[in-house]
């Protein structure tokens, strides 16, 4: 083949030109077979949230039907649902503005000044994602009893605060990395301190990376379970575990555990569209960090 | 008589509050990283040491030194009744094959996408292959249950209509593969889009000299376009796979472990020790040994990878 390309020739050319050309067909087969693959199960739970409860589970399925709000209104008139969900929304967001708080300064400073053993320190940091949260979890429900945070917000924002702790301090490093020092060098000379400059000058400078960081750190957040599961009994349930136990109940009612699927979707998927442009350097630990 | 004293006391709050001024500015760093190390002292080694101290004991008491040591009872346990060496085989098999589907599809989807010549089309391609992450796994396991339900389920229905086989039923016969694909439903957008930021980096000069000496497509991506990118596909393979190992929600939604132990994971044997059969300490032997484990696994990748060319 490298042989063949490197002939001159005209029927070579229109050779080339027809490969080319499968070489596209093939590719946009395969990216159109994936999309259908993404929007098919996304489909079919919405599809299935806004249909009465008697049309949800037909087969062969009814392609056309009335859509229906109904689900949605049962579920937002069953105060479980509410509770959990605004459980959910200021659980998470409490732990996205702790955990930028304790993170990001941490970030400067690794960033900003000579660490011994930095490395060691970093891979220490991502360290703590490696523990199974399961594992974590274990000696906090014992403590939580002991110290009456078993079933509170805080506990639960506290283990929010754990798992994207070093997603933050890694990303916000790698930022802050990427800003030249020069920039609050002369903010000094103009008489600003340290502090100030950092203030000032580089949390404005980082502002994209701060705010991709805090979505992904609230749908980390957000998709979580486990902690719910064991951590909560009755105030401070998430809304994950609120759809696990629509799961768990003897008969399940389909449309209305669909509606709340999505309802839980929804939020996340708006988030991840508007922070896409900055979602490989938040996923990767700012590792890869897009201009 | 009283004006004196109130511009006295007036100075030395001044003073107070410089010298806090002082001690704030002077010792910054430290203000600013401890926190941090506080936090990551309590979720690292404060849950590690007192998994240990749990799986050594008899049974958990309110004082801490009124314990009875149990030796290694409770190691024997997991191992004899505690299914631990079946629970550690099936969290290899997934995060293993998982990694793999999510490494190759999220590949080849990053480098098809990358290909795509309409920019607008390529941002319609990026925005679309990254919304399976916004499903939270236990969602997930929802439209598992939804569309692969032997009687109600889209899937098995498609199967057994349009083609001569007859579906499985998936959650009892096929659970582990049910398991793997929905995660990498879930999942292979997070190498994707990692793969496709680091797919646009390569400089067009390099695709261009590559280009010029005729080498065909897939020679250029083995020489010289995953060379490039290397230290970015060892990132997205860690953190994947460390993620991987703390996969839940999913399959506790979806089998719960079942049936029987056919999806068992490891994490969700320790929960089940620990909630369901009430023995912390077998819990707690199995959550020592996963933790150390699975350390050790991101070490020997992190010294193999070694992070060169990643950070500086």
């Amino acid at each position: 083949m490298a042989t063949a390309d490197t002939e001159p020739g005209s029927s070579q050319r229109f050779e080339k030109g027809t490969r080319e050309t499968l070489v596209t067909v093939a590719r946009h087969a395969v990216l159109l077979t994936w999309s259908f693959l993404v929007l098919f199960p996304l489909y079919w739970l919405a599809s299935m949230s806004l249909k009465p409860s008697g049309q949800a589970n037909s087969l062969p399925p009814d392609w056309i039907f009335l859509p229906t709000v109904y689900n949605y209104l049962q579920l937002v008139q069953s105060s479980d649902f509410v509770t959990a969900f605004a459980n959910s929304l200021l659980m998470v967001g409490a732990s996205v503005v702790l955990v930028l708080l304790i993170g990001v300064p941490a970030a400067y400073v690794l960033s900003r000044y000579d660490i011994p053993k930095e490395r060691d320190v970093l891979v220490w940091i991502l360290s703590s994602r490696m523990l199974p949260p399961i594992a974590v979890v274990l000696p906090f429900f014992i403590i939580f009893q002991e110290f009456n945070l078993f079933d509170s917000k805080i506990g639960m924002v506290l283990m929010y605060v754990s798992i994207n702790l070093s997603l933050v301090v890694w990303v916000m490093k790698a930022f802050f990395d990427g800003i030249p020092e020069t920039l609050e060098e002369a903010a000094r000379v103009d008489g600003a301190t340290r502090f100030q400059g950092f203030l000032k000058i580089i949390l404005p400078a980082a502002k994209p990376g701060i705010f991709s960081v805090a979505i992904i750190s609230f749908i980390f957040a957000w998709i979580e379970l486990l902690f719910g599961l064991v951590l909560t009994s009755f105030n401070a349930v998430p809304v994950t575990l609120f759809v696990y136990s629509f799961i768990g109940s003897r008969s399940i009612e389909w449309s209305m555990l669909a509606a709340a699927s999505t309802a839980m979707i929804i939020p996340v998927a708006i988030f991840l569209i508007a922070v896409n442009k900055y979602l490989a350097a938040g996923l990767s630990f700012g590792v890869v960090i897009k201009e | 008589m009283s004006t004196p004293t109130k511009t006295q006391t007036e100075t030395t709050n001044r003073q107070g509050l410089a010298r806090v001024r002082d001690l704030w500015n002077d010792y910054l760093p430290y203000w600013m990283i401890t926190p941090m190390v506080v936090v990551m002292v309590m979720i690292t080694f404060f849950p590690g040491a007192y998994d240990l101290y749990l799986s050594l004991i008899e049974e958990p008491t309110v004082n801490i030194l009124a314990s009875e040591f149990a030796g290694l009872e409770h190691y024997e346990t997991a191992i004899t009744r505690g299914g631990a060496i079946n629970s550690f085989a099936i969290t290899v098999t997934v995060v293993v094959s998982a990694l793999l589907l999510e490494s190759v599809i999220g590949f080849f989807l990053a480098a098809f996408v990358t290909g795509v010549e309409s920019s607008r089309l390529k941002s319609f391609y990026r925005v679309l292959f990254i919304l399976p992450m916004a499903v939270a796994p236990v969602s997930l396991a929802t439209i598992g249950r939804i569309m692969l339900n032997s009687e109600i389920g889209v899937i098995p229905y498609v199967i057994n209509t349009l083609t001569p086989l007859t579906a499985p039923s998936f959650l009892s016969d096929l659970p582990l593969l049910t398991v793997i694909l929905l995660d990498t439903w879930n999942w292979t957008p997070f190498m994707f889009i990692i793969f496709y930021a680091g797919l646009s980096s390569v400089p067009d000069t390099l695709v261009e000299a590559s280009r010029v000496d005729g080498a065909p497509l897939w020679r250029r991506y083995v020489h010289v376009i995953i060379p490039y990118i290397k230290p970015v596909v060892f990132v997205a393979v860690l953190i994947r796979m460390i993620d991987l190992f703390r996969t839940f929600g999913v399959v506790y939604g979806l089998t719960q472990g079942g049936p029987g132990t056919a999806t068992q994971l490891v994490s969700i044997n320790i929960y089940e020790q620990m909630f369901i059969n009430n023995a912390p300490g077998v819990a707690a032997a199995i959550a020592v040994v996963y933790l150390v484990f699975v350390i050790a696994i991101a070490n020997i990748v992190i010294a193999k990878v070694g992070f060169e060319g990643v950070w500086d």
